[in-house]
């Protein structure tokens, strides 16, 4: 049977209908292909789409996004405009008006190139569960989920000057392909010197991991093609990319630091706007 | 659990109808309403078929559950063309360029390229192609269909056509 | 922007080419159909959506060569929703022999297994529900034991002394009236080898390609009336769907309907008869209308592709460029099951040497079985790969005598009254003129010898 969906009014109605079983169904862009063309078991979804849970606020350079904020509305605001790269690397503009900023946490690696951005960004994410709302780190919540009954309601991060901010994603195709290696960077530079370095990975293990190795390659010197190239080479210890349709763990390996020196460099394998 | 009623305004005239639950928009618009222009290809949101506007922005229907869009407006291709017949800018440089073979696509590729052409009446080429980067083809290799947006556009322009789609807010 | 035509060049075999009279060819002509696909109007099967609908879903198999020990299907019938499972037992005449019509054997895939599975993905029991998700769950709760035994996926495996058989007839290749391959002997390649300066022996290797149509494979069938059966199909070939879904279901061809002829995307990968003769049996089973339709999933991995192919070509060749002598050996990757593929090997064979004269051509064209998904028609399939490894020779040999690769094509190209390895006189041969034309638009300069070569001037003795 296809699952019912219930469709709560608010964020505290979603709560407190998520039963055990239920998934939560944000844009459904990993989800319905899953339930409309398999036998799963799933009886339950529970729509975010009516619970008050998109739109986005900035104060103070710092940006708090409600989970079901669709990737689409994210691209179009002036105030993130930094993350527009990221936005526009993901799938299609179909895609994009449904997918969410919440959903991209959960979906499987080499999918969920924001969540490689907001590792970068380390984001904060607010869950909500029956005993109250919690925040908590990205890192935390990309590698273990949130408990059952537990659904993510917000996401804050800092929002980077665009001259601290580095991200590229290698595709096999220009437009609507998943990640062989992705690449987002947070790096503050102070008197010439890297103060401190956030190297984020997609397609480089089950989950986005952060590249700690090359962030402490990077922090103290300058951020110059020499210690990029060290720091490039030193991200490859931090994955553990695996096979798939899109490439092979070890083409990943072997691209990784190619992809790390291309961003941190801001080398574009093409020039902006050429076929 | 049973079905639901469903409202829909459909190419601007009010629908109604009972859907089970876990019904995609897809099904919903081609088994309940007989609007069929939308396709079936894939039911992941990889090949664009079932491409439509919901509140005016370009949508998989195969990834929408009805439900949770009651109240929403839709357009699809069967909305396109006027009262008399005549065809849009689209359909008209769809038919004239070539631009349909097997025509399973075609449906899905004039539904993505209404919506560029209402946000950007003077497209890029890059701009067409982002467009439709949603929308596979597998008989033209795309350049008709390239050419016939931009034809579509040059089109519009020309005889200075309000587009009739609005961004949902 | 207007669409711009070419016009034909009449300059060309201008004593061959008569009155001129075509009144559309240089025309450009609107499809009948283009007007129904920019409005949403066209057809396709599953755009027909009877009251009572029935769904049909397919339990596969997991292995890639197995004996089914036991199929269980009691779970399956318990599913909500579930009112009928078929299996082979269910199908009349339970074999599917694309060609059987004008004489080609053996029977070799049945419509669903008795009992054993030669490929991952082989249908094994359908599963009929009032609704898709319905069918899904059932074909999902029907339960199969297996035992496995060796599979091989490579052809040359496959041939090797000591390989058991996948087939029901002892060999895992297809018998061309008794032989173990498609064979071509004209003059005498191993003598020419002796002769020849150069000898090459090049090795070529192609995957398997899947169609991949926007539309995916499926029919429904509609019970009438009247008694009929009417079938709504995708099928690139009406009339192989037709007769062989009459032969699998034993009845006269004048009880089926067929409805088709509207295509979403086909490249030849619509061309065999699978959804067809079980969607009937069901519709039959229930008296209600069934729709079998692939998942995007079993498009990808089931349904057939352009076969897999192993080309290698050994060419003895003089120091100027002429080929005195091609041996080619061919292995097209069949699968698990014919289809198809014996006579895309006969073309294959037919092909050779390619659009050269060659006095010496030897060709073994084996159609291997394997335990793959069955391939079959695909876009020239027997002549596209062929090709691909023909012309990749050419290259190579060109590149090895530091020769113009266009004029060692035309040096060998072949004429019109040139006998053929397959023992055809070529005529209307073109391939000089092609050449000439193409290096003249792309601005490659060819000496005066080439230039003035003709396809209908005789070759010197």
């Amino acid at each position: 049977m296809l699952p019912t969906v219930e469709i709560p009014e608010s964020l505290g109605e979603a709560v407190g209908t998520l039963g055990d079983g239920d998934l939560v169904l944000a844009g459904g862009t990993e989800l319905v292909p899953r339930v409309t063309t398999r036998a799963t078991g799933v009886s339950r979804l529970v729509s975010l789409r009516r619970a008050g849970l998109a739109g986005i606020e900035v104060n103070g350079g710092r940006a708090v996004v409600g989970a079901a904020t669709t990737l689409a509305q994210l691209g179009r605001d002036e105030r993130l405009a930094v993350l527009r790269p990221v936005v526009e690397s993901i799938a299609s503009p179909t895609i994009r008006n449904l997918a969410t900023v919440g959903g991209n946490l959960f979906v499987r690696q080499p999918y969920g190139d924001l969540a490689v951005a907001l590792l970068a960004l380390d984001a904060e994410v607010s869950v909500e569960g029956s005993g109250g709302n919690a925040s908590r780190p990205i890192a935390g919540v990309l590698e273990d989920g949130v408990a059952p009954r537990e659904l993510v309601s917000r996401v804050a991060f800092d929002v980077p000057d665009p001259g601290a901010w580095f991200y590229t994603k290698a595709m096999r195709r220009r437009q609507n392909s998943a990640s062989i290696v992705t690449v987002a960077a947070a790096v503050l530079v102070e008197d010439g010197r890297v103060a401190s370095a956030r190297i984020a990975l997609g397609g480089a293990g089950a989950r986005p991991v952060r590249a700690v190795s090359a962030e402490a390659a990077l922090t103290g010197n300058p951020l110059d093609r020499r210690h990029v190239e060290e720091a490039a080479d030193a991200a490859v210890e931090d994955a553990s990319p695996f096979d798939d349709a899109y490439a092979s763990a070890w083409y990943r390996r072997r691209v990784l630091p190619v992809h790390v020196r291309r961003a941190l460099l801001r080398e574009s394998d093409r020039p902006e706007g050429s076929r | 659990m049973r079905s639901r009623v469903i409202e829909l305004v459909v190419n601007d005239e009010p629908q109604e109808f009972l859907a089970p639950p876990g019904t995609t928009l897809l099904i919903a618009l081609r088994e309940s309403l007989g609007l069929t222009a939308v396709k079936r290809g894939c039911a992941q949101g990889t090949c664009g078929a079932c491409t439509c506007l919901l509140d005016g922005e370009a949508v998989m229907s195969c990834l929408v559950p009805v439900e949770t869009v009651d109240g929403a407006e839709v357009h699809t291709l069967e909305g396109m063309a006027g009262p008399d017949g005549e065809l849009d800018e689209l359909q008209a440089a769809f038919l004239e360029g070539f631009a349909t073979q097997c025509g399973f696509c075609t449906s899905g590729m004039i539904m993505a390229a209404r919506v560029l052409l209402a946000e950007q009446p003077d497209p890029s080429r890059e701009d067409v192609v982002r467009a439709i980067s949603g929308n596979v083809c597998r008989c033209t290799g795309y350049e008709s269909i390239i050419n016939a947006i931009l034809d579509a556009a040059e089109r519009r322009r020309a005889t200075g056509a309000i587009s009739y789609t609005e961004k949902g807010a | 922007m207007a669409l711009q035509t070419e016009q034909i060049d009449r300059s060309y075999f201008t004593t061959e080419r008569g009155e001129d009279d075509h009144a559309v060819i240089g025309t450009p002509v609107q499809r009948a159909d283009a007007l129904g696909h920019v409005t949403g109007g066209t057809e396709f099967f599953e755009d027909v959506n009877p009251t009572g609908l029935l769904h049909l879903k397919m339990h596969r198999s997991e292995r890639h060569h197995a004996l089914l020990k036991r199929v269980d299907v009691t779970k399956a019938l318990e599913v909500p929703g579930v009112v009928r499972v078929l299996t082979h037992e269910d199908v009349p005449a339970n074999w599917y022999t694309i060609l059987r019509l004008i004489g080609v054997e053996p029977n070799d895939e049945p419509v669903l297994p008795e009992d054993r599975v030669l490929y991952k993905g082989e249908q094994i029991v359908a599963v009929i529900a009032t609704s898709e998700a319905a069918a899904l769950d059932g074909a999902a709760a029907v339960e199969v034991e297996y035992e496995d035994l060796p599979a091989v996926f490579d052809v040359e495996e496959a041939l090797a002394e000591g390989t058991p058989a996948i087939k029901p007839h002892g060999t895992n290749y297809f018998l061309y009236e008794g032989h173990h391959c498609r064979r071509i002997r004209f003059g005498d390649v191993d003598a020419a080898f002796e002769e020849a300066d150069h000898v090459f022996e090049w090795r070529y290797q192609s995957s398997p390609i899947e169609h991949a149509p926007t539309e995916p494979t499926g029919c429904i069938v509609v019970p009438q009336a009247d008694g009929r059966l009417r079938i709504h199909s995708d099928t690139q070939a009406c009339f192989f769907t037709l007769d062989n879904a009459a032969l699998i279901l034993e009845t006269p061809f004048s009880k089926l309907r067929l409805i088709g002829g509207t295509v979403g995307g086909g490249f030849g990968g619509k061309v065999d008869v699978i959804v067809e003769p079980i969607a009937c049996i069901a519709a039959m089973a229930t008296g209600k209308p069934v729709k079998y339709v692939y998942g995007r999933a079993e498009e990808m991995q089931v349904s057939s592709p352009r076969a897999a192919e192993r080309v290698i070509i050994k060419d003895g060749v003089m120091a100027d460029g002429t080929i005195v002598a091609r041996k080619v050996t061919l292995y097209v990757d069949a699968g698990a099951y014919s289809r198809h593929s014996p006579y895309g090997t006969t073309k294959a064979a037919a092909h050779m040497p390619g659009p050269y004269t060659i006095p010496n051509v030897w060709v073994d064209a084996h159609c291997v079985y394997t335990n793959r998904t069955p391939a079959s028609a695909m876009r020239g399939f027997g002549v596209t790969i062929a090709d691909f490894a023909l012309e990749s020779q050419m290259d190579r040999i060109a590149r090895a005598l530091d020769m113009d690769p266009l004029q060692l094509r035309l040096k060998n190209a072949y004429r019109d009254g040139d006998m053929k390895a397959h023992r055809k006189v070529a005529e209307g041969t073109a391939l000089i003129e092609v050449i000439q034309r193409g290096a003249q638009l792309v601005g490659h300069e060819l000496p005066g010898e080439y230039r003035g070569l003709s396809s209908t001037d005789p070759r010197e003795a």
